[in-house]
């Protein structure tokens, strides 16, 4: 197991096939990676919480709730206003409060441990829907509502396509410089050992909520983003499945690895978006798609709790030192 | 009207709250499983008894296959219980947040289930008896005054379970220390299939009256975590007796909120509550450790 490739090369590499694709593509193919290099961003910023300060937020989807709402009642006129600002201007604005929500509720949750803050947070995203709902003259409801063609990142799918990988692309640079600097250490120290990072003089509870501010805002982004890509807001960007996509897709790459969010992230999306829907319409029995995530989701759970990556790595060097 | 109603009307739901809670509660506090599929047991009571009923009242009388498939259906979702945890549960018992991923998946799979083999219309579980009686000025239908007997009294039997039987000092013994348990000769593992059986089988018999009452479809899995949640972070993550007593408020403020705002904010309320007990005491009002 020497054979090393550079993690430049092979992530250029794989850049360049990204940015060839739309030559050759079905506009269909097209539309779905679109929206899976969206959803990587939400697996990432939920692992920089989750993967680099151990705790676990059950209510990321509260986030992009949030940021896809902002940017959705910002552009139509169902708040009463009229604003005529750039799209991008109110994409912003949707990663900004998200960002102001994450604070208030990391100010309350953080101070909970474990089990009390998945509890809490798992039931957030309820009480968003449950809202979304009891509002739906402002929320539309359950169905959400549609923001216009003439709000979309770009009329051309192709030139959509490239917005959504350069917001990939940025996001996760930034998060990635952000996780290699020295709050990126901070927030390891943290996780590994409280009461250590605690002592050496880290101000726990700081950086923990600098972890979900950021983890809110590139949430929030991405769900404004997810508005502007596919032209409707509704409640599933609140709801459990998302979730539970996210979680499965930061597993099944690795937690706390980065590359594995990135990774699991992108192919989780893949996998459900498309081999999960061909193999439900191929089965006799009549299954959705989402029925075969679960599944997926509990035998990978089960047979490899602490995510497959870590656990291939394992299997590795464990033959290697045999040898 | 007003607190005669909120109090009668909120102890029935309260009384079915507590049955949803205590179970949740003790599977907590003796083998620390936060199980986010705990609504579906109690969809899967309503949904199984249902279909048990159905079939069964070709063969008898009404009434006795409507007692039959309720009793039956309280096992089976025990059963159904038990099998998640030794399949499912056991495997990541170590791996506290994996417990929560791995039911989250399981209450979502079988929401799957549900929706495609009954659809989204709501199923209620028949009730022989139809009369009002009056409580306090308050008209109450037989129904509710059933569920609020049974509640009551199964309550009451599980607190006796629980304190006065060899099996309840060993439950008790486990949730305190398992390690200890264990050394002093309690089979452990069997303590866990008892507690995760009768916690299945109090969160079915809910979902039963319940059902009765207003109506259950598969969404409602997911709903009832929600009152199941505020409940427990109010009575303390594993306080049984804990749990019982925030049932009851939870279920006052329940009937308070609806009969002041509307029924769709109650579930709003009780997440706003639980929020503000958090900030004031951030480990529920009798939680354990």
């Amino acid at each position: 197991m020497h054979v090393r490739i550079d993690a430049k090369y092979l992530a250029a590499a794989i850049i360049a096939v990204l940015v060839a694709l739309p030559f050759t593509a079905s506009t269909s193919l097209l539309y779905m990676l679109g929206l899976a290099f969206i959803f990587v961003v939400y697996a990432v910023s939920w692992d920089i919480v989750a993967g680099y300060t151990g705790q676990v937020n059950l209510g990321h989807t509260v986030f992009i709730g949030i940021g896809a709402y902002t940017t959705a009642l910002l552009n139509t006129s169902r708040l009463g206003i009229e604003l005529s600002a750039p799209v991008w201007l109110t994409i912003l604005a949707g990663g900004v409060n998200a960002l102001s929500f994450g604070l208030v509720i990391g100010i309350i949750c953080l101070r909970l441990r474990g089990y009390y803050l998945a509890l809490v947070t798992a039931i957030l995203p309820l009480i968003f829907i449950q809202i979304a709902n009891v509002y739906s003259g402002v929320f539309g409801g359950y169905e959400g509502f549609s923001v216009g063609l003439g709000k979309s990142l770009a009329t051309d799918l192709k030139l959509r396509y490239y917005i959504a990988l350069l917001f990939m692309l940025i996001s996760i640079a930034a998060m990635y410089i952000v996780v290699k600097s020295k709050i990126g250490i901070k927030l390891r120290a943290v996780r590994d050992d409280e009461e250590l990072a605690e002592a050496v003089g880290i101000d726990v509870v700081k950086y923990k909520l600098i972890a979900f501010c950021i983890s809110a805002f590139f949430a929030g982004l991405a769900g404004a983003m997810t508005v502007h890509y596919r032209l409707t807001v509704g409640v599933d960007l609140f709801d459990i499945p998302l979730m539970l996509a996210i979680v499965l897709g930061v597993i099944i790459g690795g937690i706390g690895t980065f590359y594995g969010a990135i990774v699991g992230g992108f192919a989780i999306y893949i996998a459900k978006n498309w081999f999960f829907r061909i193999i439900a319409e191929s089965l006799a029995v009549p299954v959705s798609d989402d029925f075969l995530l679960y599944l997926l989701l509990i035998a990978l759970i089960i047979k490899a709790p602490e995510g497959i990556v870590n656990r291939v790595k394992a299997f590795l060097s464990s033959k290697t030192t045999k040898q | 009207m007003g607190l005669a109603e909120v109090i009668v009307l909120g102890s029935i739901i309260g009384g079915i709250w507590a049955l949803v809670a205590s179970g949740f509660s003790l599977v907590f506090g003796v083998a620390r499983i936060l199980n986010f599929a705990h609504g579906t047991y109690f969809a899967l009571g309503a949904y199984v008894a249902v279909v048990l009923n159905s079939a069964l009242k070709n063969f008898m009388s009404d009434c006795f296959s409507l007692i039959l498939s309720i009793i039956l259906s309280i096992f089976i979702v025990g059963f159904i219980g038990v099998a998640v945890y030794k399949v499912c549960i056991r495997p990541v018992k170590m791996y506290g947040v994996m417990i929560i991923l791995v039911t989250l998946a399981i209450a979502l799979l079988f929401e799957e289930i549900l929706l495609t083999t009954f659809r989204d219309t709501p199923i209620s579980v028949p009730f022989p008896l139809s009369g009002v009686v009056s409580i306090a000025g308050v008209p109450v239908p037989y129904t509710r005054l059933v569920a609020l007997v049974v509640a009551i009294l199964v309550i009451a039997l599980l607190d006796r379970f629980i304190n006065a039987t060899r099996t309840g000092k060993e439950i008790l013994a486990t949730s305190q220390d398992s390690e200890a348990a264990m050394l002093v000769g309690i089979d452990v593992e069997r303590i866990y299939v008892i507690v995760t059986f009768v916690s299945a089988a109090l969160a079915a018999l809910a979902g039963i009256l319940y059902s009765q009452i207003y109506a259950v479809n598969p969404q409602t899995a997911i709903r009832v975590l929600i009152y199941a949640f505020a409940i427990v972070i109010l009575g303390g993550l594993g306080s049984v007796r804990g749990s019982i007593i925030a049932a009851f408020i939870i279920g006052f403020m329940q009937v308070a909120v609806s009969i002041a705002l509307e029924a769709r904010w109650s579930e709003i309320a009780a997440m706003l509550a639980i929020i503000a007990i958090l900030i004031v005491r951030p480990r529920g009002l009798m939680g354990v450790e």
